[in-house]
């Protein structure tokens, strides 16, 4: 059974759409909403918790319908039984922290020894345990946020509903925290829905992300098949670690295709077909920035996809490196372990053969792009 | 949203708050639109009424109307002019110069919620009155000069005292500029060769123009609304402003269509004055020197000048505060107040005077009334104005901006004004002579303070605080009673003290109103002053000065408590 359901959701401010027809259904899980400030995510997430009413459409938790425009149904936010972890805490700065998480409990006239046990339980699990008679000032960025989450599954919702949570912590903090967060939803086993425009975090913590743009739900799917096989443009670019051209398929046999690419001065790639299929046609090429091989020597004469260019610039990132090579009118980056040299910087001296793996390469058909 | 959405939001405890906002609506428009209405109608109250614009016409066929115009400006923005002149200067001296004994200085901002301001211009009459005033008095004891310099009863003594009244709004407003001046403004001044004096006047005082046009506004508007300076000070000079006249056309000659008429010449000058200030206020925002750093400004040496500073220090010391102080309760101590008794001081001290007006029903029944009315008032319209902005900020129900409009719309409004609709409401029914009337007539003077002070406390309330009770169950009044309030107890205690004080102190809302056995505060002060009994005048309002400085002194140290304008 589903645990949200979303149909036909819109809204709108003024003559903007914040969200724009949006439907999906998910399971149990993690869910992501992923994507750039103004996308609608925090609408979406808001909309479910009952905090915005959305101008059409319907939502259900569980089995229950929660909001129903054409159905006249609205249940407000505090019938919900939900958890929400704002994006700056949203502490109650004149409670303690036992205060702060037992508000919920308090309201629902649940007796004090079991509140207590509860409050004490779930600050236990977030790792503030004796921390209970601070202030929220008392305490730093992290303990904050922990404050919160313990605050928001104290009540053991059946969702938990995460916006930005992590955007306030420093980046260091960031990245232990999102690790941490994961585990910790999963030890409680409650699904959550979790909004970052950080396409990592996205990736670290969720079992599925949907990918919105403009209002509208672009991708939805597992991370990993975001990250390899995006289905529109705008997802792939926001993904990032890779470069964007348009081409043309020109032959398509087997499971293969045969693309021309106009920008590399109309070299041809091989790669794999799309699942959708793609007989011929305008398509957008998307090359994963890491799996691509770069040399100063040809490579061997069975190596498909090579290309000639000339390297520009090169920016170390400790660890890894960003070449970027201009192929005919378009710059490619390369990103790679390795330091490639830089032989020079003026004309011929810049050569280099980059190879592109199929698995590299991925199309998107222009006109999927609805 | 939709329209469907909308509803489906009402019933999201918006209806609550949503009514209660509108009730205090209606008590806010009523006499308002009452005034206005009665301004459009000729006849006499409790008669059928035709509409038509004789009002008018007799307002701008008497041919004092030019002249009292012109009386209305040159007093408002002369006394806004000295004011926050005086103030902007003293907040320079204190922020930025090296003058000894600024200190002095400090005591002011307080000195106003202390000080009525029908006891300043007591005791400027006293100092200032042509005949028996204490400083003609010297000039004619020790100088020999016997024609009268100083007279209370001038426009220039009227403008003396509202403008010294002014000065601690333009401190105020000017402070924070010169204390949190982004010292790399005037630095890269220096760096450009200008030396400090040119700094000074080419970089350092245009950019506080802009507090200052603020300050200066905000006190002509104030002079405006001003009820006790032209009735003691310009009536018996004869120098008619519209509060005075409005006055007069209710007071002498009950004529209520009149009164409303002048009236809204007077609402009409002081909603373009809002006007302007709104203006005024939205241009600084925009040239605001002010950023949240704490900066440390550096004080400048000004050298011998400093004795010039210190001199002005110590001048406004003596005049603004001191003196009045001073004289105020010297006449209250001495057995009747004259010249020569005056000056024969401490001889015939005693508390005769108190004794006296203690022993009056009408100034003891005065006093408990306004004592009462006040903390019941001050309660009620806190209380009002937190769930105005609560609705306004933090229910879903479409339209409450006009409850901003609403809200702030009585300081348009002179107090004065005011208590002409509730005459013209409540004349002829139980609720006149009662301390109803009374009660709604300080409810919606005092309303603006207490609705613009919850509004700023909540808008910087962050609003997911209110959305994280309300996503983990709880109802609006939860998340009033809980979360809202709690967090707004510190400006809540605030606004509570400040209309307190506000409310005992109260004239203008309160002088159409009172009658025999309905005695209400400062307003037995007036009466007492208008039959000459000036010593009376004195002990009575020494009581109200020592009321208020238990009050303001509580709030201060048992709360610590901040105050602003």
């Amino acid at each position: 059974m589903a645990i949200l359901k979303v149909a036909g959701v819109t809204k709108l401010y003024k003559d903007l759409k914040a969200l724009d027809n949006v439907s999906f259904e998910f399971e149990k899980g993690i869910l992501s909403f992923l994507g750039p400030s103004g996308c609608g995510k925090t609408t979406l997430l808001r909309s479910i918790a009952g905090l915005e009413i959305p101008d059409a459409g319907s939502i259900s938790i569980g089995d229950k319908v929660q909001t129903s425009i054409e159905g006249g149904v609205l249940i407000p936010p505090y019938s919900r039984e939900i958890g929400f972890v704002f994006q700056n805490y949203a502490l109650w700065p004149h409670m303690t922290v036992f205060k702060n998480v037992a508000f919920a409990l308090n309201l629902r006239k649940v007796p004090r020894d079991e509140v207590k046990r509860r409050v004490l339980a779930a600050l236990e699990l977030v790792g503030l345990g004796g921390r209970e008679e601070r202030y929220p000032s008392q305490l730093s960025g992290g303990q904050q946020q922990r404050v919160a989450l313990a605050r928001s599954i104290v009540m053991e919702p059946r969702l938990i509903l995460l916006d930005e949570p992590l955007s306030n912590l420093d980046a260091k903090l960031r990245e232990e925290m999102r690790v941490e967060l994961k585990k910790l939803i999963k030890k409680v086993g409650i699904s959550a829905l979790y909004v970052t425009h950080d396409q990592e975090e996205a990736f670290v913590i969720s079992d599925k992300v949907v990918v919105m743009n403009a209002g509208k739900i672009l991708q939805y799917d597992s991370p990993d098949e975001i990250y390899s096989h995006p289905c529109d443009p705008f997802v792939a670019s926001f993904i990032g670690h890779s470069t964007l051209v348009e081409g043309h398929v020109i032959k398509a046999v087997g499971g293969e295709c045969v693309v021309q690419i106009p920008e590399f001065d109309n070299a041809t790639l091989v790669c794999a077909a799309p699942k959708m299929g793609l007989a011929s046609g305008p398509c957008s090429v998307v090359i994963k920035n890491g799996d691509l091989r770069l040399s100063h020597q040809k490579f061997s004469i069975d190596a498909i996809n090579v290309l000639e260019g000339a390297m520009t610039s090169r920016e170390y990132r400790g660890g890894l490196t960003d070449h970027r090579v201009q192929i005919g009118s378009k710059e490619v980056v390369v990103t790679s372990h390795r330091l490639c040299p830089m032989i020079s910087v003026d004309g011929e001296g810049g050569k280099v053969f980059l190879c592109i793996e199929k698995s590299a390469i991925s199309l998107i058909p222009t006109h999927a792009a609805v | 949203m939709t329209w469907k959405a909308n509803r489906l939001a009402l019933r999201q405890g918006s209806l609550f708050p949503l009514s209660a906002s509108s009730l205090a609506a209606v008590v806010i428009v009523t006499p308002v639109l009452v005034v206005l209405w009665r301004s459009l109608t000729s006849g006499k109250l409790g008669f059928t009424v035709a509409i038509n614009v004789d009002n008018y016409l007799r307002v701008f066929a008497d041919k004092d109307i030019w002249p009292m115009l012109s009386n209305s400006i040159i007093y408002a923005g002369g006394s806004a002019l000295l004011g926050t002149g005086l103030g902007g200067l003293l907040a320079w001296i204190v922020a930025r110069t090296n003058t000894p004994g600024k200190g002095l200085v400090e005591l002011m901002p307080l000195y106003p919620l202390l000080m009525p301001p029908i006891m300043k211009n007591i005791a400027w009459i006293l100092l200032l009155a042509p005949k028996s005033g204490i400083l003609n008095g010297m000039l004619e004891q020790f100088l020999g000069i016997t024609y009268p310099v100083f007279n209370a009863f001038t426009m220039a003594g009227m403008i003396w005292t509202f403008g010294i009244a002014c000065v601690p709004l333009g401190y105020l407003f000017l402070l924070p500029v010169f204390l949190s001046f982004d010292p790399s403004l005037e630095e890269s001044a220096y760096i450009a060769g200008s030396r400090p004096v040119s700094t000074m006047l080419k970089i350092t005082f245009p950019l506080a123009i802009p507090a200052f046009i603020s300050a200066f506004v905000l006190n002509f508007l104030r002079a405006l609304r001003s009820f006790e300076t032209p009735v003691l000070q310009g009536t018996p000079g004869n120098i008619k402003v519209f509060v005075s006249r409005v006055y007069d056309s209710m007071a002498l000659e009950f004529n209520t269509g009149l009164a409303t008429a002048y009236s809204v010449v007077l609402v009409i000058l002081s909603a373009l004055t809002l006007y302007f200030y709104v203006r005024a206020t939205r241009f600084s925002e925009r040239y605001a020197t002010i950023t949240g750093k704490g900066y440390r400004v550096r004080v400048i040496d000004i050298g011998p000048w400093k004795y010039v500073t210190f001199a002005a220090v110590c001048l406004y010391f003596l005049a603004g505060i001191a003196v009045p102080f001073v004289v105020l309760i010297v006449v209250s101590i001495i057995p009747y107040f004259d010249y020569e008794t005056f000056m024969t001081f401490p001889a015939h001290m005693g508390l005769n005077n108190y004794r006296t007006v203690l022993r009056h029903a009408s100034f003891l029944n005065g006093l408990r009334n306004s004592v009462m009315l006040s903390v019941v008032i001050a309660l009620i319209t806190v209380f009002a104005g937190i769930v105005m902005a609560f609705t306004i900020h933090r229910t879903r129900a479409v339209g409450t901006k006009i409850f901003e409009f609403i809200g702030t719309l009585p300081l348009a409004f002179p107090p004065l004004v005011l208590s002409v609709g509730l005459v013209i409401i409540f004349v002829g029914t139980p609720l006149y002579n009662s301390l109803w009337a009374l009660g709604v007539g300080l409810f919606v003077a005092d309303f603006p303070y207490a609705f613009r002070n919850a509004s700023g406390a909540i808008v910087n309330i962050h609003k997911e605080l209110d959305e994280a009770a309300w996503v983990h169950g709880a109802k609006w009044r939860h998340v009033f009673f809980k979360v809202t309030l709690p967090i707004l107890k510190p400006a809540v205690g605030g606004a509570l003290f400040y209309i307190f004080i506000e409310a005992i102190r109260n004239v203008d809302v309160a002088v159409l109103l009172t009658a025999p056995g309905l005695e209400y505060g400062p307003v037995t002060l007036f009466e007492y002053f208008r039959v000459g009994q000036w010593a009376e005048a004195s002990a009575g309002g020494v009581i109200y000065l020592i009321i208020l400085i238990v009050a303001v002194s509580v709030a201060k140290f048992a709360f610590k408590m901040k105050f602003s304008l």
